[in-house]
C-alpha cells in the first residue's frame, strides 16, 4: 500500500511539473503581442525593450520559467501585467465560489443518484428502472449550457423566483456573508443559497445523470454476484445487503467516475459562471483571456490543472481505502 | 436412517427436512426451464446426504431451492419443503431471514466469488453474529477468532483483518465454512465445496466438514459431481439427472447394487488410484440433455446403452428395490452386482465397501 | 459452447444471464434515420429549397406557419433555414475535428499498443500528461488569441486537443485485441507489422473506434455550442450554427420572452442529434460486445 502511494506520489509530482511547463509554454506559443496589449499605441521598440526588461521577459524562456516556478513554489503567483493586482488575491476571491458551487452540486448529485440507482437496480428492467434509464439517457444528451439557459428562462424569468436571477450573483460570491452585518446569518445564507440555485442545479443535473447511470449498472452487476446470495443466506435484511454488500464494492466505480467528472465539472462550471456572470475562477480566466492578461492566464490555468490532478489523486486514495484490491495490482 | 417415501404431509419425528415433489422452473427467454422437476426425499437429524450429478443436473438449483435462496425473479417453485416445521416454498426472504444462518446455512461453490472482496473476513464472519445473534463488537470478534480456530486457520488474530484476496483458495473455503457455521445451523448445505480446490486441499476441507458435522451435530447435504467425494463421507446418496432423482439409497447400496445405468456411468468416469496406469477413463457419451426440450421419456435414454423404445416414450418412476430404502428410476435396471466391463470388483471394494459409512 | 449448455449453465449457477446481443431495435433505426436526414440536409443545403439563412425574409418574431415552418427570429430570418444551414457548421466542426483526432490519435494509439516497449512508454506519458490538462481551457485560450476565427481554425484546435483522448481509447482497444491469439498467430507466421495492424488489429478495434467516434462527434457538437456561448465560434451574422442560434435566442429571449420557437427548435434539434449519436454509439458498443472503455 505504502509502495503504491509512493509511486503515485512521484507520478503526481512529475505530472504537475509537466503541467507547469505546459501552462508556461502554452502562453508563449499563443499568437498575440504582449507589448501591444500593455503599451497600446506606445508600443515602440524602445518602450518594448524597457518593458520586457522590467518584467524579466528579456531573459531566456528557461530562465523565465524557473523564475516563475520559484515564485510559485513560494506561494506567489505574481501580479497581473495589466491591472497590477496580485493574482493570489484574485484567485483567493474567486476560488471559494467554485468550491461552493462544486461541493453543493456534488452533494445534491450524490444524494439523488445513490437512492434512485438503488431503487432502479432492485428490479432491473422493472418499470422504474426503464423510466429512469430512459430519462437519464435523454438528459445525458442535453449539454449543460442548454440546461442552464432553460433553468434561467424557467426559474428566474418565467417563475420570477426571487434571488435566483443573474442580478443576484453579486451577493453570491463573498464568503463575507458569514460575517455580514447586513441582515442576520440566515437571511444572508438564504441569499447565498438562492443565488446558488441555478448554477448548482445545472452542475448537479449533469453529474447526477452520470452517477446514476454508472451506479445503476454497477449495482445490477454486483447484485448478481455470488457474495450477494451469500449475504442473503446469512439472513441479512435487504437494506443491509444493499448498503453493506452491494453499494460498497459498487462505489468504487462511482468514485472513479466522480474523479473523472471533476475536470469536466470545473470546466462546465466555467461556462455556467460566464453565462451567469458569476465571478468565479471561470470568469476570471475568461476575462483574462479576453484582456490577454498573460500571467493571470498562465497562473490560473496552472492552479486549475493542479487542482484537477490533486483531486484525482485524492479520489484514487479514497478508492483504495474502499477497495483494497486496487493497491495490490 | 432409511425412510419410505411418504406422500402425506406429516412429519415423522426425527426428520429434519421433508422435500415433497419440489419443482423449480426458470422463465428464460427461450421458454420455461425445469431445473428441478419433482424431487422428493427426507433427511434425518445428524444425517449426511450426498447429492450427485453432472453439471446441469439441477443439484445446485435443488440445494438453493431447499433453502429458499433461488433468485427473486423469473423463477417458479412448486411442491413443498418442510425444514424443521418451516415451509420454505412460497416464503419470502423476510420470512426466511429468521431461519437462514441459524437453522440452515450454505457453503458456496466458489469461495473466490462468494466472499465479498472489499470486506475483511473477520467482519464477514462476525456480521451474522452481530446482526442475527445480537452480539456486541467485542463478543463477536472473540467468537470469530474461535470460529477461525475451529476451521483450522492459523494465527486467526492476524487473519481477522485479512481481505479475501489475501488468502489462498483453501483458506477462503475455510472462511466460508466459518461463516456458515457462525450461527450453529442444524442443516448445512455444501454446494460443491471443494470443486475449485487442489486435490490435497479438497481432502482437508472434506475431513474438516466431517469433523465439524460430528462436533456440531448437524445434518449435511453435500452436493457434488464427484462420486469419490461422497463415497466415504455420506450416509445416503441421491443421484440426479436432468432435474430428477434417478437413484437414491444408502451409500453402500448405491455403490454396490446400483440399478441405474447412469449411476454406473458416473462411477466409471471417476478416476481411481488402483487402476493400472494408462487405464482409459470412461466418459459418458453424448451431452447432458437440454432441459428446455425434455421429452416424455427417460431423459438419460439418448445416452444410455441399455435404452429400449419404452425408455424414450415413458418416463420411469422411482421404484423401491426393497433393500434399505434404495430407489431407482429405470425400465432396464442393471441386474448384476459385479461390474461387467471396466469396473473391477477390487476397485469397487476400495471406495465402495470398507470405507463406506453406515 | 452450444446454446443449450449456456442455458443449462445459466440455470445451474442460478444467475440470470442477460440477453447478449440485444436486437438492434426500431429505435436504433429511427436514430440512424434521423442522423442520415441531418447529414443529407447539411450536405445538400445549397441545393434544397431552404430559405436563405441570412436574409431578413419576413417580420421578426413570427410564429410557425406554412411559409416559415419554425417561425422567424428577432431579425426576421427563417429559423428553419438557419437550422438547416447551421447543421453545416455544427456537423462540420464535429466530423472535421474528429477526423483529425482519429486520423492522428488512432494510428498512434494502435502503434503504441502493438509495439509496446519504449515507444509506448514515451508516447503514452506525453499523451497522458496532456490528458491531465483540462482541454477546454486550452481550446478557449487558443481560439481567443487566434483571430480572425474560421471554421477551419475551430476544427483544427478541437481536433488537435482531442488527439490524446482518442489515443488513449484506441490504445486500450488495441491492447485488448492485440493480446488475442490470432494476432500472435499472425505474428508467428511472419506477417509484417503493417499488415498485422491493418488486417488483424484494425477490424477488431473498429467497433470500439466507431462507437467512440459517434460519442466524440456528439461531444464536439456540444462543445461548439459552448464556444458559441463564449463568442469563440463562428459569429452568427456570418453563418448560423446550432450553438450560436441558441446563444442568440437566449439573449433575445430576455427582451422578447414570448418567442419560444426561437430557442426550442435549435436546442431540440441539437439535443436530438446528440441523443441519436449517443444511442447509436451505445447500441454499437453493446452489439459488438465491447467492454466499456472508460471515456
Amino acid at each position: 500500500m505504502l509502495k503504491y502511494f509512493t509511486k503515485r506520489l512521484v507520478a503526481l509530482v512529475l505530472i504537475i511539473t509537466a503541467i507547469s511547463i505546459g501552462s508556461f509554454y502554452m502562453i508563449h506559443l499563443l499568437p498575440g503581442d504582449l507589448a501591444t496589449v500593455i503599451l497600446g499605441s506606445g508600443n515602440t521598440p524602445e518602450n518594448k525593450k524597457k518593458l520586457f526588461a522590467q518584467l524579466g521577459l528579456d531573459k531566456g524562456l528557461v530562465h523565465q520559467y524557473l523564475t516563475w516556478m520559484s515564485h510559485v513554489l513560494r506561494g506567489d503567483l505574481g501580479k497581473s501585467y495589466i491591472t497590477n493586482e496580485s493574482i493570489n488575491t484574485s484567485i483567493a476571491k474567486a476560488l471559494p465560489i467554485d468550491l461552493e458551487m462544486i461541493v453543493v452540486s456534488q452533494i445534491v448529485a450524490f444524494a439523488a443518484a445513490i437512492p434512485l440507482a438503488m431503487k432502479a437496480a432492485k428490479k432491473p428492467n422493472g418499470l422504474f428502472d426503464r423510466i429512469s434509464n430512459g430519462v437519464t439517457f435523454g438528459l445525458l444528451s442535453v449539454p449543460s449550457f442548454i440546461i442552464v439557459v432553460y433553468l434561467v428562462l424557467i426559474i428566474a424569468i418565467k417563475w420570477q423566483v426571487p434571488g435566483t436571477g443573474p442580478a443576484s450573483f453579486t451577493r453570491f460570491p463573498e464568503w463575507s456573508w458569514l460575517f455580514s452585518d447586513t441582515g442576520t446569518f440566515f437571511t444572508t445564507l438564504k441569499d447565498n443559497l438562492m443565488s446558488l440555485l441555478i448554477p448548482s442545479l445545472t452542475l448537479s443535473i449533469g453529474s447526477f445523470v452520470v452517477y446514476f447511470r454508472v451506479l445503476r449498472s454497477d449495482l445490477i452487476a454486483t447484485l448478481q454476484e455470488e457474495y450477494i446470495t451469500m449475504a442473503r443466506s446469512k439472513g441479512l435484511s435487504r437494506r443491509r445487503i444493499m448498503w453493506r454488500h452491494a453499494f460498497r464494492p459498487s462505489s468504487v466505480a462511482l468514485l472513479g467516475t466522480a474523479g473523472i467528472n471533476i475536470g469536466g465539472l470545473i470546466a462546465g462550471g466555467f461556462v455556467v459562471q460566464y453565462l451567469l456572470s458569476i465571478p468565479g475562477l471561470g470568469s476570471l480566466l475568461i476575462a483574462s483571456i479576453t484582456l490577454q492578461d498573460y500571467l493571470v492566464i498562465q497562473s490560473t490555468v496552472f492552479v486549475v490543472a493542479v487542482a484537477v490532478i490533486v483531486i484525482n489523486f485524492a479520489v484514487d486514495f479514497i478508492t483504495t481505502l474502499v477497495d483494497p484490491r486496487i493497491a495490490r495490482d | 436412517m432409511s425412510q419410505e417415501i411418504n406422500s402425506t404431509n406429516q412429519n415423522p419425528a426425527g426428520d429434519l427436512l421433508v422435500v415433497e415433489n419440489l419443482t423449480t422452473t426458470f422463465q428464460t427467454a427461450r421458454g420455461a426451464l425445469p431445473a428441478v422437476g419433482g424431487v422428493s426425499f427426507r433427511l434425518g437429524a445428524n444425517e449426511i446426504l450426498g447429492v450427485v450429478g453432472e453439471s446441469g443436473s439441477g443439484k445446485t438449483v435443488l440445494s438453493r431451492t431447499i433453502m429458499g435462496l433461488q433468485p427473486r425473479t423469473n423463477v417458479e417453485v412448486g411442491g413443498s419443503v418442510l425444514l424443521d416445521g418451516h415451509q420454505i416454498v412460497g416464503a419470502t426472504d423476510e420470512d426466511l431471514r429468521d431461519i437462514w444462518g441459524t437453522k440452515v446455512a450454505m457453503i458456496f461453490q466458489d469461495p473466490m466469488t462468494s466472499l465479498n472482496p472489499v470486506t475483511k473476513i473477520g467482519k464477514q464472519i462476525g456480521e451474522s453474529l452481530q446482526v442475527r445473534l445480537g452480539m456486541n463488537k467485542a463478543e463477536a470478534k472473540a467468537r470469530v477468532i474461535e470460529l477461525l480456530t475451529l476451521v483450522g486457520i492459523p494465527s486467526p488474530e492476524e487473519r481477522y483483518d485479512a481481505y479475501p484476496t489475501q488468502l489462498s483458495g483453501g483458506m477462503r473455503q475455510r472462511v466460508m465454512i466459518a461463516i456458515a457455521l457462525a450461527c450453529n445451523p442444524t442443516l448445512l448445505l455444501a454446494d460443491e465445496p471443494t470443486t475449485g480446490l487442489d486435490v490435497t486441499i479438497q481432502a482437508q476441507i472434506l475431513n474438516l466438514l466431517d469433523e465439524l458435522q460430528l462436533k456440531m451435530k448437524m445434518s449435511v447435504i453435500l452436493v457434488t459431481h464427484d462420486l469419490g467425494v461422497v463415497a466415504t463421507r455420506t450416509d445416503r446418496i441421491i443421484v440426479m439427472y436432468a432435474g430428477r432423482i434417478v437413484e437414491m439409497g444408502t451409500t453402500k447400496e448405491v455403490f454396490r447394487n446400483h440399478k441405474m445405468p447412469y449411476t454406473r456411468a458416473l462411477l466409471e468416469s471417476t478416476p481411481r488410484v488402483s487402476n493400472p496406469s494408462h487405464t482409459r477413463l470412461q466418459t459418458i457419451p453424448g451431452r447432458p440433455p437440454n432441459l428446455l426440450k425434455l421429452t416424455e421419456g427417460c431423459a438419460f435414454a439418448p445416452r444410455c446403452s441399455r435404452a429400449t423404445e419404452k425408455c424414450s416414450q415413458e418416463r420411469p418412476t422411482l421404484e423401491p428395490t426393497g433393500v434399505d430404502g434404495h430407489y431407482f428410476a429405470c425400465w432396464n435396471p442393471l441386474e448384476d452386482q459385479a461390474a461387467p466391463v471396466s469396473i473391477q470388483t477390487g476397485t469397487i471394494k476400495e471406495i465402495g465397501e470398507d470405507n463406506v459409512r453406515g | 459452447m452450444t446454446n443449450n449448455e449456456v442455458v443449462i449453465n445459466a440455470a445451474e449457477s442460478v444467475v440470470e444471464q442477460p440477453e447478449k446481443k440485444a436486437p438492434i431495435g426500431i429505435f436504433t433505426w429511427i436514430c440512424v434515420g434521423w442522423l442520415a436526414i441531418n447529414v443529407l440536409v447539411a450536405v445538400l443545403a445549397p441545393l434544397l429549397p431552404i430559405p436563405d439563412p441570412n436574409e431578413m425574409i419576413s417580420m421578426p418574431g413570427m410564429g410557425m406557419s406554412f411559409d416559415h415552418l419554425m417561425g422567424t427570429d428577432d431579425l426576421g430570418r427563417d429559423i428553419f433555414g438557419r437550422l438547416a444551414w447551421g447543421s453545416r457548421i455544427s456537423l462540420g466542426v464535429g466530423i472535421g475535428s474528429m477526423a483529425i483526432a482519429f486520423g492522428v490519435g488512432g494510428p498512434l494509439g494502435m502503434l503504441a499498443a502493438y509495439r509496446r516497449g519504449k515507444m509506448d512508454v514515451i508516447m503514452s506519458s506525453v499523451m497522458f500528461t496532456f490528458l491531465a490538462f483540462p482541454s477546454i481551457i486550452a481550446i478557449i485560450a487558443v481560439l481567443s488569441f487566434w483571430t480572425p476565427r474560421s471554421l477551419g481554425k475551430i476544427i483544427i484546435v478541437i481536433g488537435i486537443s482531442s488527439i490524446p483522448l482518442v489515443y488513449r481509447v484506441m490504445r486500450a482497444a488495441a491492447l485488448s485485441a492485440g493480446s488475442k491469439e490470432y494476432v500472435t498467430a499472425a505474428r508467428v507466421q511472419g506477417a509484417r507489422d503493417r499488415r498485422i495492424i491493418f488486417r488483424e488489429l484494425l477490424p477488431n478495434v473498429a467497433p470500439t473506434g466507431l462507437s467512440f467516434l459517434l460519442f466524440g462527434v456528439a461531444t464536439v457538437i456540444a462543445l461548439e455550442g459552448v464556444l458559441a456561448f463564449l463568442g469563440l465560434s463562428i459569429a452568427p451574422d456570418i453563418a448560423p450554427s446550432w450553438g450560436n442560434m441558441i446563444n442568440d435566442a437566449r439573449q433575445s429571449l430576455n427582451n422578447v420572452p414570448q418567442n419560444w420557437p426561437l430557442i426550442i427548435f435549435p436546442s431540440a434539434i441539437l439535443c436530438l442529434f446528440i441523443l441519436a449519436l449517443n444511442f447509436v454509439g451505445d447500441r454499437l458498443r453493446s452489439y459488438f460486445d465491447v467492454t466499456e472503455v472508460k471515456l
